[in-house]
């Protein structure tokens, strides 16, 4: 167990410095540059060339590798490029926080939504419940977040007029309800359909069925032998959102003016902002392999069968 | 038994059909029972730097719309400071996260916009975009037209420290500092004699800015060019007092206690992403005093117009989604309504022409003339566009109204083309355009409709998401372009159209345009120093460029705002100029 | 042969007791139809443009309405089925063929090469989909054209169609890692199970033991996965053409009518919601199926 926490932990470094060195190459190579975009249609290769040179980007890949990480190491992430001289980390942190609510509150809710609706569409399997309440979340979670966002702001916020259009003042105020709602829509049906289906699967099989013919009642069943092992493709689930919960929420964050990490993601991307891009980059980065590393834990407590490396 | 399953999968459809149709019923029901009711939110999809605008333009012939008149500057009761009683002297409106609030830095109009309330520069343009005295009271210009000498007023900056000769040098050689890594410093002043070498790290100083004395500044260009006092006006320019920068770091600019200038109001908070607070600067020089207390910028976009509906912001600019609402005489917002006079922009399909089949004079032509761009304007862009008949925007210096060389004519664009080299064998021609952040690309696909059904000739669309589509365009990768993206002018001087992107020289010049006459006229304007004799050659250029056809102008923008009634005197210029010291807020 | 029909009866008898699931099935269909058939069932081309009819409320001309250069909307949705039958499975074909080989592999071999596997796929998912997607949009996109062109195709490209190919590319390999990943999961616990290592012990060879055992015994949360990403590449084709490199103007795809017309959301909803609820109708339907296959084909659950 230490063994493995302790490779997974050195993984990390090797992983984020993988992750850094594509996305540096990606800057320094791939199309558009930021100081042309500064400059917007204007061109004058000169500036560009000596700004260039005053900010480092014309210096050799690997060098301008090195500096970043060494600068990082000393918790110094760079200046953004489009907020001049603003620090990356001052940039993100604040806006993070602010994703990082939104989206706990929306997986949490979505947990608490989903789970209870997976194990009683389960246990009534094929009854009108069942279809109603898998009819129900999958049809709300198929509409693309371009689609229900609009829809329910149009519903709540233009015509009933019961709910803010936008903005942010924090959790526990009335403008984050509909971005919660919205982002909840999610990870309920995704953990309501993986719930009921693990459920379905594992009351299926013979240790349960034996259980429940020796005459256990029916919620020591599901709490001992199936809850616990439909958790375990869930905990995959689980980890993929919290990775994607970073960001997936651009176009609600964008539709409802929450200044979260989303829109200044979308924005560093269009305006090639390197140093809050990589900045990103490595958070979501690390948060993954944090995530995974959870996960794995998780899968050899809750199956011993699996044997982690 | 298999035919009963396949009844019930059929009978199955069936409903599902039903249910469709009925939740689009349902959709449509509840869409047209809601018509008429008017409440609004801005769409806050990101948008690129020179995204088209999603506002609405100003129809001289709409009759409902008031056009705001710039309004004569009405100097605010005997430049008395702060009203009181009853009136809270308190702006708040809508505001862009500004990628800078370093003059020396600024190059887009968001940063501009707050810069030039909080600093200010020998020079300035007034509501009619002339070029009026600020910083220095009066000029002297040597009579080879290459050296200016400033006189300065009395003023001070916010801080209490006097602007002398010596924050104007500070704040020049500032800007042509490498380190500082101004990607403008070029364009705005290298002109002056020394800045260039400055730039490159040649030399200490910029040899072409000397301090005469305390109050006399002289500054030495290259050539006599007449539109140098105009690039002054540009922030790059301002004035800066130098132990205040050089204390504040690198985010100087950004903090209340380090960013001293000698604008109408000084910075009282930055609060990033959120909000921007201005203060009225009592030190200020100029008239008319502010009478504003405080301005508060609201950086969070999104739904301005509920805001302003419920009165969270006092002014809003008006978004795609609520023109046609605002714009009916029968809405009680379309009182508040201002228009504003169309931007010094041009929005334009351009040509390579060096590539085929835009080689041939004939074709570009014919583009010009199968154009319906009225129509266009109106019906795709929803009017946020004034039509373009020539090139310079109407509020120009120097604009020729009498222009019009392409009406829409659909027979005289087939004649042309059946005149070209290429009738009957077109090669394959690409239309490139930034296409990014959800912004309509409507308009192209509606030229691109217009070329194939009025001349038979089919267009690719090339969509690049907006750094791809500069560094291409930087690269004259393109065969045509633009629509989406278009030029905005920097300072109110037809060379920063004409001469930039016409002549054969210039490196903006992305239709590897070159015509001698043209370029003859372009360079004897520039040092010309009658502003008629001038206008007059500008004119002669325009024209011929239309005729060549090197682009099909397409639009200039223009912009709503809704005004709440008890804010008052607020201008609507075409460019960015100070304009809150105007605003009074009787609330 | 006689016992494999009879399967294949079970098969359908418990796939059509799941009404979700034949009502899922009947969408596709229509969308499949639908997308075959566009010519002859489209009354309108999905470039006709009508200036002076634009943004029209549904009328028996145009049953959809029209949009903002008035095309028919119901023709252009119905092109559009087209696009997505297109970019939809060729996309979650790439995903599924990367997904299953590099999961199965790290879930059977363990070891490096599960740590390998797993660590480029960590790596993947780390890294912001987006701006490989750019990438590899920008300097695709010319190459494809140029030899679509070379090979007689122009007209392909001129239409916009041929940018599908790019989309496909670039969203199948960026949308891997999770497949693999899951994959991964579901052959470490079937790994263990006694007949795997029953198999084992009579010396299967691991390919055959991969390809008769494993895999298809982690296959069905797979297709719930994929039933799931079927509609998830039409959403992911609309991110990219929020971003201007999704299928190029005039080809109409669904993701695009809604792009292209968000501005108006307000002023006319009808223009964003029905392709939208189009769209979600359709991934519905693809995980109704997913269900349906998993109820059937997991032998496993209790009926």
């Amino acid at each position: 167990m230490f063994a493995f926490l302790i490779k997974r932990l050195l993984w990390l470094p090797i992983l984020l410095n993988a992750v850094g060195i594509i996305t540096f190459a990606l800057g320094l190579y791939g199309p558009g540059d930021p100081v042309e975009v500064m400059l917007g249609p204007r061109s004058n290769p000169e500036a560009v060339a000596r700004v260039r040179r005053e900010l480092g980007l014309d210096r050799p890949f690997f060098e301008q590798y090195v500096l970043y990480v060494d600068r990082a190491l000393h918790g110094d992430f760079g200046e953004s490029l489009k907020y001049r001289g603003q620090p990356v980390g001052e940039l993100i942190t604040k806006r993070l926080w602010v994703s990082l609510q939104l989206n706990l509150a929306s997986l949490a809710l979505g947990m608490a939504l989903g789970i209870p609706l997976g194990i009683l569409a389960a246990v009534r399997h094929n009854s009108w419940m069942d279809f109603l309440i898998v009819a129900v979340l999958v049809a709300i979670i198929s509409l693309p977040s371009f689609t229900i966002t609009p829809i329910l702001s149009y519903i709540f916020a233009v015509q009933l007029k019961v709910l803010p259009a936008g903005g942010w003042e924090g959790l526990l105020s009335k403008k984050a309800i509909l971005p919660v709602i919205i982002l909840s829509v999610g990870p309920a049906a995704v953990f309501m359909r993986q719930t009921r289906a693990s459920m379905l699967e594992v009351l299926g099989q013979d240790y349960v069925r034996t259980a429940r013919a020796k005459g256990l009642s029916s919620r020591v069943v599901l709490m001992e032998h199936a809850f616990r092992n439909a958790l375990i493709p869930l905990s995959t689930i689980f980890g993929l959102i919290l990775a994607g919960s970073v960001t997936g929420s651009f176009v609600v964050e964008n539709l409802l003016a929450i200044p979260g990490i989303g829109a200044l993601g979308v924005d560093s991307l269009f305006s090639r902002d390197y140093p809050v891009i990589i900045a990103l980059t490595l958070i979501i980065a690390s948060s993954y392999v944090l995530a995974n590393t959870l996960i794995d834990l998780t899968y050899q407590y809750l199956d011993p069968r699996i044997r982690i490396h | 038994m298999p035919n009963r399953r396949i009844l019930i999968i059929l009978g199955v459809i069936l409903v599902a059909l039903a249910v469709m149709c009925a939740g689009i019923g349902a959709a449509v029901l509840f869409f047209s029972a809601s018509a008429g009711v008017f409440t609004s939110q801005v769409p806050a999809v990101v948008q690129p730097q020179t995204a088209p605008p999603n506002t609405q333009p100003n129809q001289p012939q709409a009759p409902n719309v008031t056009p705001a008149k710039p309004q004569p500057t009405r100097p605010a009761q005997g430049g008395a400071p702060a009203p009181s009683g009853g009136v809270s002297g308190i702006l708040t409106i809508p505001g862009g996260e500004p990628p800078t609030l370093d003059p020396a830095l600024a190059q887009d109009s968001t940063s501009a916009a707050y810069i030039v309330e909080l600093y200010s520069g020998l020079v300035t343009l007034d509501q009619n975009l002339d070029i009026v005295p600020d910083l220095a009271t009066k000029w002297e210009i040597s009579d080879d037209g290459k050296t200016y000498t400033f006189h300065l007023r009395d003023a001070k900056f916010s801080n209490g420290k006097v602007v002398n000769a010596d924050a104007f040098k500070y704040a020049i050689e500032r800007a042509c500092d490498a380190a500082t890594a101004s990607v403008v410093a070029d364009s705005y002043l290298g002109d002056i004699v020394g800045a260039r070498s400055k730039l490159r790290g040649q030399t200490k100083d910029v040899s072409g800015v000397k301090v005469v004395d305390d109050k006399t500044l002289q500054i030495t260009i290259d050539a006599p060019k007449a539109y140098f006092l105009a690039k002054l006006t540009y922030p790059t320019a301002f004035a800066l007092d130098r132990q205040s920068v050089e204390s504040g770091g690198k985010t100087w600019a950004s903090n209340p206690k380090s960013a001293i200038g000698s604008g109408a109001f000084k910075l009282a908070k930055y609060d990033l992403g959120q909000s921007i607070v201005l203060q009225r600067n009592d030190q200020y020089y100029g008239t008319p005093k502010p009478t504003l207390n405080e301005v508060h910028y609201m950086l969070s976009g999104g739904s301005t117009m509920t805001r302003y509906q419920t009165g969270e912001l006092d002014a809003t600019p008006v978004g795609l989604n609520d023109i046609d609402a605002v714009l009916d005489t029968n809405n009680p917002l379309n009182k508040e309504l201002h228009a504003v006079e169309p931007t010094m922009s041009l929005f334009y399909v351009g040509f390579d022409v060096k590539k085929p089949p835009f080689d041939d004079i004939n074709v570009r032509q014919a583009f010009n003339y199968a154009i319906d761009k009225q129509k266009i304007l109106d019906v795709v862009l929803h009017k946020t566009q004034l039509p373009a008949k020539g090139i310079l925007p109407p509020g120009m210096p120097g604009y020729n109204p009498n222009l019009d060389p392409y009406p829409f004519d659909v027979s005289k664009a087939k004649q042309l083309l059946a005149k070209s080299k290429y009738a009957g064998k077109m090669p394959d021609i690409t239309i490139s355009v930034s296409g990014a952040g959800g912004t309509a690309a409507g308009s192209v696909e509606a030229i691109v409709e217009m070329y194939k059904q009025n001349l038979g000739v089919d267009v690719q669309i090339e969509q690049l998401e907006w750094a791809t589509y500069l560094n291409d365009l930087k690269g004259h990768r393109f065969q045509m372009f633009g629509v989406t993206a278009g030029w905005i002018a920097d300072y109110p001087d037809p060379q920063d159209f004409l001469d930039i992107l016409f002549h054969s020289g210039s490196r903006d010049n992305n239709f590897n345009y070159a015509n001698s006459q043209v370029d003859q006229l372009l360079e004897q304007a520039r040092v010309e120093r009658d502003q008629n004799k001038r206008y007059d050659l500008y004119h002669k250029a325009e024209q011929m460029i239309l005729q060549d056809a090197p682009i099909v102008p397409l639009g200039h923008d223009v912009e709503y705002w809704l005004v709440k009634p008890y804010v008052q005197n607020m201008p609507f210029p075409p460019m960015i100029i100070p304009k809150l010291k105007f605003v009074t807020v009787a609330k | 042969m006689g016992l494999r029909r009879s399967r294949t009866l079970e098969f359908l008898g418990h796939f059509s007791q799941n009404p979700l699931a034949v009502i899922g099935l009947g969408l596709v269909l229509m969308m499949v139809l639908a997308g075959i058939f566009a010519p002859v069932l489209a009354p309108y081309s999905f470039r006709a443009q009508d200036l002076n009819a634009v943004n029209q409320a549904p009328t028996w001309a145009h049953p959809l309405g029209t949009d903002q250069l008035g095309r028919d909307q119901f023709s252009r949705i119905i092109w559009g089925a087209r696009t997505a039958l297109i970019v939809a499975p060729a996309t979650v074909a790439i995903s599924l063929l990367l997904g299953v080989i590099f999961g199965a592999l790290a879930g059977y071999f363990g070891g490096w090469v599960d740590a390998l596997v797993m660590r480029l796929a960590d790596i993947m998912f780390a890294f912001p989909g987006i701006l490989l997607a750019l990438f590899l949009a920008a300097t695709l996109t010319p190459r494809v054209d140029n030899w679509l062109k070379s090979v007689g195709l122009g007209d392909f490209v001129k239409t916009g169609y041929a940018s599908f190919l790019v989309v496909t590319m670039v969203l199948g390999l960026v949308g891997w890692p999770g497949l693999a990943r899951l994959v991964r999961g579901q052959v470490l616990v079937i790994k263990e199970e006694p007949y795997i290592e029953a198999a084992r012990a009579v010396g299967l060879t691991p390919g055959r033991l991969l390809w008769h055992y494993l895999v298809p015994n982690a296959l069905p949360p797979v297709i719930v996965t994929l039933s799931f990403g079927l509609g998830g590449a039409i959403v992911a084709e609309a991110t990219l053409s929020f971003f201007g490199i999704g299928i190029q103007p005039p080809a109409a795809s669904w993701g695009r009518m809604i792009i292209d017309n968000y501005t108006l959301w307000r002023t006319y909803p009808l223009l964003v919601w029905i392709p939208g609820i189009i769209v979600g109708a359709i991934q519905a339907s693809f995980s109704f199926i997913g269900d349906g296959l998993n109820d059937a084909l997991n032998p496993r659950i209790g009926r």
